[in-house]
């Protein structure tokens, strides 16, 4: 593969836009007669709803239209799941309960929506919000995994009979036979909570029914725009082609936003419909933390057996974990946490089991790391403390478990997200380890500095771990690649953009391939008037498989171009190149033709053409992955605490990354940033609150501490390795979650080490200064 | 509907005159009256910075504002900076060192730096980090950030020597 | 707030819980017959805009609430049960209004003191939800505790002058605080407990040393 353009750190496309103000995001659409929806959404996190009123509301002058779940008639209806459940996985029990809109009868989370007002403005909706009266009978809520399946615990779903939404049990191997053959058999509960998001733009809806040409327009900041289009128009019995969806510029995702049929994209269209009027819904922060969903809530219990030299015979993991109210997004993210809980490591006999629960608290879906970090988590928190039993170092015991390079593809025999089996493509693990181990300077750090800095007081530690990211799952993404009579390429694909640097990305793919500047590629995302094939922007598949399919798409396109170009140039295809948006013969540049010029012959206007002939230089192709691909990694860590407050300085951030061939390093390096802050906040600072009534505690950017400037390290130190992936034609793997992934765990082992004589041992995440604190009083008493 | 209010102030050096109701926010203002939608508003409390402005020059939150608090001042929004074509220098200098993902808290953190930028010849990272620390970016974890405002002072401070150098060449050609 | 996990999961009911004692200057009866008169109540916490006693143990409000950045009206219930005159009782508060709700339960004890004097107990546990859970939480906790110590000293001087007035065999006169006189007797209080928390002390380090380094930076760059 020549690589002229691909690999080079290329600035963005779309960066004028954005720094000038430019762009256009979902709140910056304005229609005229537009009108505006707020939700009235329940204080209770389990009620039965008794009556709500809205006929004051319904007065107010501004207000169009105040509905509830009744005056929505047979349009009502719950789900359907947005992820099936995993059948492809013998003896998995599933009890769907998909997402209703707005809540009917009873109210199974705080912040599930009761009503929804329609106003002339937003400010007016929110007044009209207090003028509805809602009589609800609260109920005993539950939000403890353990307790929700003990006998008599409130129920969620009546119907249902237990709190139980799934339990699905994986083995590889044999772990009874494992353990009871092992020097050593550690047993361990670990606590992960929550965290959020938090995309610093909120979601936002904005749907407009034309009646004349009955046509629906949507702009949403939806991941997936496609499947939002296909259940809008299934919804309201308009074909697919009656409804178009636009993913404008979308301020970050991170996971929520891939949700679909939540009460926004369900009863707004058809509120627009009846009111014939443009309808904008723009989520407030409070409501991001009361009505998005948010993801990280599991209790483990976990167990390693090994051999007294510290190789890993077998792992079990039976966990709790919390789909919160409903679970429309079927099993995503325990089915990730079984794949990414053995990671790097070659374990022959593995156990791992899942009890998804239903609380009274928000739908967990996948956030940035997805069921990947606690895996990871466990297993090297484990590891960590399995070292210290058997009095290796942190790094000598992952070296002796590390998968070689010549066990590729690696077959774990678990079933992942995608509902096939989780086969490791390719990697190079010892090697992202040891480089890691050379960057940070391990040895030196324990031996020299660490002794020094202790010497004077300082607690400082460091930390070191493995992760591994699946990545690039199917089913499949498409493209189209057009070049038209000025030269200029547009490529058009399914998935949306939320800041990856995609339209950069994949102009460079198109480049490469076709010939033409990165500038003069114009590449349009998420938006189903262009392209109405795909699946969507989540599990780190963007670049990867929609990458694939934009490449190949471009390869058909230089293809088509070479072959009418030798056909006028009366020149065998061989002779010809494709050089800034010219193709000519390579030992006689003057005899040549533009791109714009082929195309315009390439869509004749008169006359007749050959039977097979597809008009315009253009072509369409598609990419399906037989499973993921796997992007493996190594980051360390040094941190200096506070022995007072535990406030923490990151003094030191490493992290080695293998994501195969890279398209752009720029986007990779703050790809990988972006992943690291995000790990950081999970570490120490993000913690979603809720009592023991289901309540949120902390529904503000004042509570809820998402990492600043002044808490990340002043530079992270990337290191790259690259082993291209043999699954598709570009080598590429995913990265998009990577630095969310290993982080807490590698912070877990930095502070349990610069705590040392403390003896504290870590099983919880995130941790905070208070919590450290607290850990640290305990083990003094 | 509450009582309307007239108010008069300069936004990006034009003049502006509007009748508004007394609880409407700045941000709104701004964005839904005047369609400058370049800011942004990202948390309605003012924490994350992302409706930052210039408010007579100083960087404020106008989510925390209403309109006719800003009657008889001058606001400058990220609009008022560069075009697309011609970018002010520190724009430039994001585009240049990666300092935006998806770009939302941008139009923000941009304002709240362009007086620090103005300011700060040749500033430490810890400098910028402090500056930058009411602001929230989800997505890049600061880094690009803290380097793209370093290149920014350093153009610029640059920029000001060439100026002052050509201005002195031509007060000596001059005598 | 940021309890760790195991230890969140170990607490009881999970709402917030409140307890604590006051004495009463005036003797045990006076001091129950008080809780029995609308109007000594309703003079306790400012932001009352009505109370009423429907029945011999329910009264009915509405109420104006302020906690932190969130206000608003309130309309409640208050059910007196269990009683024991003049020894103790339980206390059932059920409010909502826009912005939120809250319930609880609490016990109270009231101890003849024998000097004239009444000892009061009380614990229970308050559920809270809506926007005075989500936003207003980081101030509930310590600004409901202020404003039970602030409302039992104007119960105390509400006692005064109901002992005086009965002394006189006049009618007694209730002055409630205005919400101002309160809203600063709550904030002077709040002032004292910040500082138990790990990351306010650390503030506390950071202060002192950056007015040096701004008076040192004032110095130096003059």
């Amino acid at each position: 593969m020549s690589t002229k353009v691909i690999g080079q750190r290329i600035k963005r496309n779309e960066d004028p836009q954005l720094l000038t103000g430019q762009a256009l995001f979902t709140d910056d659409v304005q229609l005229s007669g537009m009108v505006h929806a707020a939700f009235l959404r329940s204080d209770h996190a389990h009620a039965m709803i008794k009556s709500i009123d809205t006929s004051v509301a319904k007065k107010r002058p501004g207000v169009l239209a105040v509905y509830t779940a009744e005056d929505f008639g047979d349009y009502w209806h719950v789900g359907p799941l947005q992820v099936p459940p995993p059948l492809a996985i013998p003896g998995a029990v599933f009890n769907a309960r998909p997402l209703p809109p707005i809540a009917k009868d009873k109210v199974r989370f705080s912040g599930e929506p009761l009503a929804v007002v329609i106003a002339e403005s937003r400010y007016i909706a929110e007044d009209a919000l207090a003028d509805i009266l809602v009589e609800l009978e609260p109920l005993k809520a539950i939000t403890n995994l353990e307790k929700a399946l003990e006998p008599g615990a409130p129920l969620l779903h009546d119907d249902l009979g237990t709190n139980l939404a799934a339990d699905v049990r994986q083995e590889h191997g044999n772990y009874a036979e494992a353990s009871a053959k092992a020097d050593v058999v550690i047993k361990r509960r670990f606590h992960i909570d929550r965290g959020a998001a938090a995309a610093m733009e909120n979601r936002g809806f904005v749907v407009d029914w034309d009646k004349r040409s009955r046509q629906m327009n949507v702009w949403s900041n939806c991941q997936a725009p496609i499947p939002l289009r296909n259940t809008i128009a299934a919804n309201l019995g308009l074909t697919a082609s009656q409804v178009r969806v636009i993913t404008p510029f979308v301020g970050g995702g991170f996971g929520p936003k891939i949700m679909t049929s939540q009460a926004e994209d369900v009863l707004l269209p058809w509120i627009a419909m009846r009111l014939e009027r443009p309808i904008k819904w723009i989520e407030d922060r409070r409501e991001n933390f009361l009505a998005t969903t948010s993801e990280r809530d599991q209790i483990h219990d976990v167990e390693i057996a090994l051999t007294k030299d510290g190789k890993i015979l077998g792992f079990s993991d039976t966990f709790y974990h919390n789909t919160g109210a409903y679970d429309p997004y079927g099993m995503t993210v325990p089915l990730n946490t079984h794949t990414h809980t053995t990671g790097s490591y070659d374990i022959a006999n593995f156990f791992t089991r899942v009890i998804m629960v239903f609380t009274n608290t928000m739908i967990v879906t996948p956030v940035r790391g997805a069921g990947r970090m606690y895996g990871v988590y466990i297993m090297e928190r484990m590891l960590d403390i399995a070292a210290k039993q058997l009095k290796l170092s942190p790094v000598e015991i992952r070296q002796r478990n590390l998968i070689q390079s010549n066990q590729f593809p690696y077959k774990t025999g678990i079933i992942g997200q995608d509902f096939v089996e989780n086969i490791l493509d390719s990697g190079n693990y010892p090697a992202t380890l040891q480089k890691a181990v050379e960057m940070i300077e391990y040895d030196k750090f324990v031996k020299e500095e660490q002794p020094r800095l202790r010497a004077e007081g300082k607690k400082v530690g460091i930390g070191v771990v493995c992760f591994v990211e699946g990545t690039a799952v199917g089913p499949y993404e498409g493209a189209r690649v057009n070049v038209d009579g000025t030269g200029k390429v547009t490529v058009v694909t399914g998935i949306s953009s939320q800041g990856q640097g995609h339209f950069t990305s994949f102009a460079q793919l198109v480049a490469e391939q076709v010939g033409v500047k990165v500038g003069d590629v114009r590449v349009i995302t998420g938006d189903t008037g262009h392209f109405h094939w795909g699946a969507g922007t989540f599990a780190s598949r963007g670049a990867t498989v929609a990458g694939n399919a934009i490449y190949t798409a471009a390869t058909k396109v230089r293809n088509k171009a070479l072959d009418l170009a030798s056909k006028v140039l009366e020149t065998p295809l061989e002779e010809l190149e494709i050089e800034d948006g010219v193709v000519r013969v390579a030992d006689i540049p003057q005899k040549s033709i533009s791109l714009g010029e082929l195309a315009t012959r390439a869509n004749p206007m008169r006359g007749t053409i050959d039977p097979n002939m597809e008009p315009g230089l253009e072509a369409t192709a598609f990419y399906g992955p037989p499973h993921g691909a796997t992007g493996q990694g190594a980051v360390a860590m040094i941190v200096d605490v506070d022995p007072e407050t535990y406030a923490v300085k990151i003094k030191r951030f490493v992290i080695v990354h293998d994501c195969g061939t890279v398209i752009n390093p720029l986007i990779l390096d703050g790809q990988i940033q972006g992943g690291v802050s995000m790990g950081i906040g999970n570490s120490y600072y993000e913690q979603i609150i809720y009592d023991g009534h289901g309540q949120v505690m902390n529904a503000s950017l004042m509570d809820y501490l998402l990492p600043l400037s002044t808490d990340m390290p002043l530079k992270m130190e990337l290191g790259h390795i690259s082993t291209p992936s043999p699954l598709n034609p570009l080598g590429a793997k995913g990265v998009g979650e990577a630095g969310a992934i290993p982080t807490p765990a590698a912070f877990a082992q930095a502070m349990e080490n610069a705590l040392a004589d403390e003896k504290i041992e870590i099983l919880q995440s995130p941790l905070s200064q208070s919590i450290m604190w607290q850990m640290v009083q305990e083990k003094r008493k | 509907m509450s009582d309307l209010y007239a108010i008069k102030l300069t936004v990006n050096g034009a003049v502006v005159e509007r009748e508004v109701e007394g609880r409407l926010l700045l941000s709104d203002f701004l964005r839904h009256e005047l369609c400058l939608t370049g800011t942004h508003v990202g948390c309605e409390h003012g924490v994350c910075g992302a409706c930052t402005i210039l408010f007579d020059g100083q960087p404020v939150r106008s989510c925390l504002m209403f309109a006719v608090q800003a009657n008889r001042h001058e606001i400058r929004t990220v609009e008022g900076l560069g075009t697309m074509e011609h970018l002010h220098p520190l724009q430039e200098a994001f585009h240049e060192k990666h300092g935006l993902q998806c770009g939302f808290c941008t139009p923000g953190i941009l304002m709240t730096m362009i007086p620090f930028v103005e300011s700060h010849h040749n500033p430490t990272h810890e400098e910028i980090r402090e500056a930058l620390a009411g602001n929230i970016c989800r997505c890049t974890g600061y880094e690009f950030i803290v380097d793209a405002v370093q290149l920014a002072t350093q153009k610029m401070h640059a920029g000001m020597k060439i100026a002052e150098a050509s201005i002195a060449n031509a007060i000596q050609e001059k005598r | 707030m940021f309890l760790s996990i195991p230890e969140r999961n170990k607490k009881k009911g999970n709402g917030m819980n409140l307890e604590g004692e006051h004495i009463f200057n005036g003797p045990r009866e006076e001091v129950w017959a008080m809780f029995y008169d609308p109007n000594v109540l309703a003079s306790a916490l400012p932001g009352t805009q009505s109370l009423n006693l429907v029945d011999n143990n329910t009264y009915e409000g509405a109420m104006f609430v302020r906690v932190g950045p969130v206000s608003g009206a309130f309309t409640g219930k208050l059910v007196i049960s269990d009683d024991v005159p003049p020894e103790s009782c339980t206390l059932t508060v059920d409010g909502k209004g826009a912005p939120g709700f809250a319930k609880g339960v609490g016990h109270v004890k009231f101890a003849d003191m024998g000097d004239g004097k009444t000892h009061m107990t009380y614990d229970g546990e308050v559920q809270i939800g809506g926007m005075l859970a989500s936003v207003g939480q980081r101030m509930l906790d310590s600004v409901s505790k202020s404003m039970i110590k602030t409302a039992f000293e104007s119960l105390d001087k509400a006692l005064q002058e109901r002992v005086a007035a009965k002394a006189e065999g006049r009618a007694a006169e209730y002055k409630p605080p205005t919400e101002t006189e309160f809203a600063a007797a709550v904030a002077k209080d709040m002032g004292k407990s910040v500082f138990e928390i790990a990351e306010v002390r650390m503030v506390l380090y950071v202060v002192p040393i950056a007015i040096i380094l701004a008076i040192l930076g004032y110095f130096f760059w003059r």
